[in-house]
């Protein structure tokens, strides 16, 4: 059968997607933005969020100039291919501007619905949502509509995966800065705003009064709005490539059309993301959190029948016939991504919700002294990491035996089951999305004295928010765990392919695969430690400008003041974008060192150290660092001595360990991870040239 | 421009200021630069008070606009033994001032209610300031120090606020903490197990107890006790708080 009709199909889902987007963007902005103070606050927020992306953006851009002409130059070596180095680098280039597009989109919006959000709270839980959550579905359906529309696009115009892998590459490295840009951004703020503004003075969260309130909210965006949307988009995109990469390598055996599937399989999840995203509506019980797990639950159900359907009606066009058919291992493989996908969500959510027993024993404990909040948090986070693996050992077993038994290459099943554990990125995106959307608007509620009931409701609708975060966060790093396992497998068929064709295997008793192993384990640690240390480094300059705006203006106190909040803003930006150079060099420069210092097996002993001390960490620093800040809330709930008790004060230092762990150095590591493997896999073909082994 | 004279709770004082109550209360508890920090709490009283113990028209005096114009934010008039000078009668409203400024006012009652039954906690402000149980309700607990002057252990004046002590006022043993900030609650629990097991009515829980409190702790309101007078100034519910005062009770709930 001709499967062109399946890229023509991501094409118009693609525009599809991306109009219903900017429907909903025009929708969400003709809401009611309040009265002039709640329209200057978020002004404010606005403007801060502009200036981040402004520099974000110019940064990207020199990075993507810079590694265009590396790409163009290097791969213009290959002979058979002459025309691959200015194809991939303009790939990267358009990988990186979809990235970019759909995170300015995303962020463009939410500080747009968070003043919304905050003023349709007036009228209730339900109208609030309804604003959020129409926001949040923007950054979903722009994201996966970009996406698909992209990869699309480049293979029906160049039919070669290796050019979609450059659009892959590009995803990639705008997704590494937005997101430890964004992480260091978001943490600086909130850390040196808490730390003064609460600690020393004394004065509520989200107070004007505090210099850094504004970079704070601002934070909220650009961490958990572009940040986790990059991040997404990058998992989703590579998952993709890499499936399309293992389908392209064994097209002879099994059948073009597998090279193609996973962009198919990502149109079934437009639609049903789209279908599901109809379903998401507060009841007349007034639970978000119930609302956003429906959806999710629903669009998976979607999917599992429309793929379903999907494959019985190419097996009937093609009339049995296996060279054009679809083999039902590959649904089965995709279904089990799927199924463990959500499984492994919702059990971040055991670790991070306080109505289960780690969040409220570390709450309980915390009445005894900060040490010991430090040491239980940290033993959950050490805990979460075991169901986390299995499952994700579960998803690589079931889909890897599920296609092999039916007569396909398990790691191709693999591949496949990354792509359906994010197939429903369109809703889980705008579940994400909704977080820093009511986050924001329930701070813009208090900067704007609106009432507490405004106020109430916003926080209710955080609360959701909330665990809707970390279910994302484990669902993001489990799927980037899966994706980087079968851009593993891509990167070794590459290598085989480049070296002659032989089988290429990984021997631990090689003291090459063997030392490349250990260096990249200590990647993931390094990469952490020093976005965290620019955490605190940028946290300690801000301090010190807030301390300074507190004692030079008196009136800022006493509310006859305004603080400079720009100078915050100003910070927290330029320290976050001068802070990245280093560990975003490092994820892009050290493969390429050890594989062309070492060889391929050496690197491939790389990846496999960064991926598996890099989901490891990833999990246990998001969960350790959400569960203390859960404690936290639980504590301020008024358990275990409420406010001011000495539970109260362990907590707090405990969230606040926890804040750069689990928005800071944990997210990023999926993206770090997916960046060196397809830096490994991209430059495969050269570094087999330059070691043929 | 009028003239203030304010009792001040913590630390103990005789404040004249020409700032008006709200901004005081602001400028007391932050600082022109922030140079003194932290929780207030103060009576406004009658301008035409006077007591030969404070040399209150010298200090108002003293309290004149500086040249710029700008007012005089405080003469202090005397710094200990004031609350014991100041009658129940002289008292105008309280206000609570939190860590950042935000100032409350509260109105005195126009009676006291009957003591409850149950344990309670009592941190004193001014003069002393301990943290103490007793079986006694703040009437019965107002007498007890206030009202037999030859007893060993009595002070003139009190200014005491009743705090919060949930399940624990009627089962020390067992009950839930749920919010009760208070340190080292264990011992607090062995305090009040001790006033049902030994013969006293009060027990000190803490000797070395700073004067300030957390205002969600308070149960009732706050109680200023002079010889036999005894006056009590009670905080809104929370509900009342939230709707009037949101700011307020926000900086408070910190």
């Amino acid at each position: 059968m001709n499967t062109d009709i399946w890229l023509y199909s991501g094409l118009v889902a693609g525009v599809l997607s991306v109009l219903a987007a900017l429907g909903a963007y025009a929708r969400v902005r003709a809401y009611d933005s309040g009265t002039d103070r709640s329209r200057e606050i978020a002004g404010w927020i606005r403007s801060g969020a502009s200036t981040y992306l402004r520099m974000l953006y110019k940064t990207l851009l020199v990075v993507a100039v810079v590694l265009g002409i590396v790409l163009s130059v290097v791969f213009s070596g290959i002979e058979e291919k002459p025309m691959h180095g200015l194809l991939t680098a303009g790939a990267f280039g358009f990988g990186a501007l979809c990235s970019a597009l759909a995170g300015w989109l995303g962020m463009s919006v939410a500080v747009e619905a968070n003043v919304r959000t905050a003023v349709a709270c007036k009228k209730g839980v339900a109208d609030g949502f309804q604003v959020a959550f129409k926001a949040g579905t923007v950054m979903g359906l722009a994201m996966v509509g970009v996406a698909v529309f992209g990869m699309c696009l480049l293979y029906l115009i160049w039919r070669d995966v290796e050019i979609v892998l450059g659009f892959s590459f590009g995803a990639s490295s705008l997704a590494l800065l937005a997101k430890a840009g964004g992480g260091i951004y978001t943490k600086t703020a909130d850390i040196a705003a808490d730390l003064v503004g609460k600690v020393e003075v004394g004065i509520p969260e989200d107070d004007p009064r505090n210099p850094a309130v504004i970079a704070d909210n601002v934070g909220d965006n650009v961490g958990d709005v572009a940040g986790m949307g990059a991040d997404i988009f990058d998992s989703y995109v590579a998952a993709s490539v890499a499936s399309m990469v293992l389908g392209a390598s064994f097209a002879g055996s099994i059948g073009p059309q597998y090279a193609i599937l996973p962009l198919a399989l990502c149109v079934i999840g437009i639609v049903s993301s789209f279908i599901g995203l109809r379903f998401v509506r507060v009841g007349k019980d007034g639970k978000p959190g119930r609302a956003l797990n429906f959806g999710t639950v629903f669009s998976c159900v979607i999917f599992a029948a429309l793929a379903t359907a999907f494959f019985a009606a190419v097996n009937a066009v093609s009339g049995g016939d296996p060279a054009l058919g679809l083999n039902w291992g590959v649904l089965l493989s995709t279904l089990a991504g799927l199924v463990i996908g959500v499984v492994m969500g919702f059990t971040t959510d055991f670790f991070t919700n306080d109505e289960h027993r780690p969040v409220r024993n570390v709450a309980e404990i915390s009445g005894s002294g900060t040490g010991l909040t430090i040491i239980t948090g940290f033993s959950y986070g050490l805990v979460s990491i075991a169901p986390a693996i299995v499952g994700i050992v579960a998803a690589t077993l079931a889909s890897y035996f599920c296609s092999q038994a039916f007569g396909l290459p398990g790691i191709y099943g693999v591949g496949v089951a990354a792509v359906g554990m994010l197939s429903l990125t369109g809703i889980v995106v705008s579940n994400d999305a909704y977080g820093p959307i009511v986050d924001n608007a329930k701070g813009i509620a208090e900067m704007s004295e609106m009432s507490h009931e405004v106020v109430e409701r916003a926080d209710t609708l955080d609360s959701a928010g909330n665990t809707a975060k970390a279910i994302t966060k484990g669902f993001s790093i489990s799927a980037a765990a899966l994706t980087v396992l079968a851009m593993f497998a891509a990167y070794s068929e590459v290598i085989s392919k480049y070296s002659g064709g032989g089988s290429f295997i990984l021997n631990l008793q090689d003291p090459l695969v063997l030392s490349g192993t250990l260096l990249g384990c200590i990647v993931p640690a390094v990469f952490s430690a020093l976005t965290m240390l620019a955490v605190t480094k940028n946290a300690f300059v801000m301090i010190g400008e807030i301390r300074r705006q507190f004692k030079a203006k008196p009136g800022i106190l006493a509310g006859t003041e305004l603080p400079d909040y720009t100078a915050c803003v100003g910070i927290a930006s330029s320290g976050a974008l001068r802070a990245l150079a280093l560990p975003a060099a490092l994820a892009v420069l050290l493969p390429l060192a050890v594989g062309f210092l070492l060889g391929p097996g050496a690197l491939g002993g790389f990846l496999a150290g960064s991926i598996f001390t890099g989901v490891v960490f990833a999990l246990l620093m998001s969960n350790a660092g959400g569960l203390w800040d859960n404690a936290k809330k639980y504590v301020e709930a008024g358990n275990c001595g409420g406010p001011g008790s000495e539970a109260h004060k362990a907590a707090v230092v405990g969230d606040t360990v926890g804040d750069p762990f689990k928005d800071t150095a944990g997210p990023s590591l999926n993206t770090l991870i997916t960046v060196m493997s397809l830096v490994s896999s991209l430059f495969a073909p050269l570094i087999a040239r330059f070691h043929p082994f | 421009m009028e003239k203030h004279i304010y009792v001040s709770l913590m630390p103990e004082a005789l404040v004249m200021s020409q700032l008006g109550p709200e901004e005081f209360g602001t400028y007391y508890s932050v600082g022109p630069e922030r140079k003194t920090q932290g929780q207030a709490a103060f009576f406004e009283i009658d301008p035409g008070f006077r007591d030969p113990f404070f040399p209150i028209d010298q200090a108002l005096a003293l309290c004149a606009p500086h040249k710029d114009g700008s007012p005089k934010r405080s003469v202090y008039c005397a710094v200990y033994r004031v609350v014991e000078h100041v009658p129940v009668s002289a008292l105008g409203k309280l206000y609570l001032v939190t860590k950042d400024g935000r100032t409350l006012g509260v109105d005195r009652a126009p009676s006291i209610p009957d003591d409850p039954s149950g344990l309670h906690l009592y941190h004193e402000i001014a003069p002393l300031h301990p943290l103490v149980v007793s079986t006694l309700g703040p009437r019965a607990f107002h007498s007890f120090f206030m009202g037999d002057t030859k007893k060993n252990i009595g002070v003139p004046a009190l200014c005491w606020v009743e705090c919060k002590l949930g399940e624990l006022a009627t089962n020390p043993e067992m009950g839930d903490v749920r919010d009760l900030p208070y340190e080292n609650i264990d011992h607090l629990r062995s305090c009040l197990v001790q006033l049902k097991t030994k013969n006293v009515v009060t027990k000190i829980v803490e000797r070395l107890n700073p004067s300030t409190f957390a205002y969600r702790t308070i149960k009732n309101g706050i109680f200023y006790g002079s010889g036999k007078e005894l006056a009590m100034f009670p905080l809104p519910p929370v509900e009342a708080l939230k709707n009037a005062h949101y700011q307020w009770w926000r900086s408070a709930n910190m």
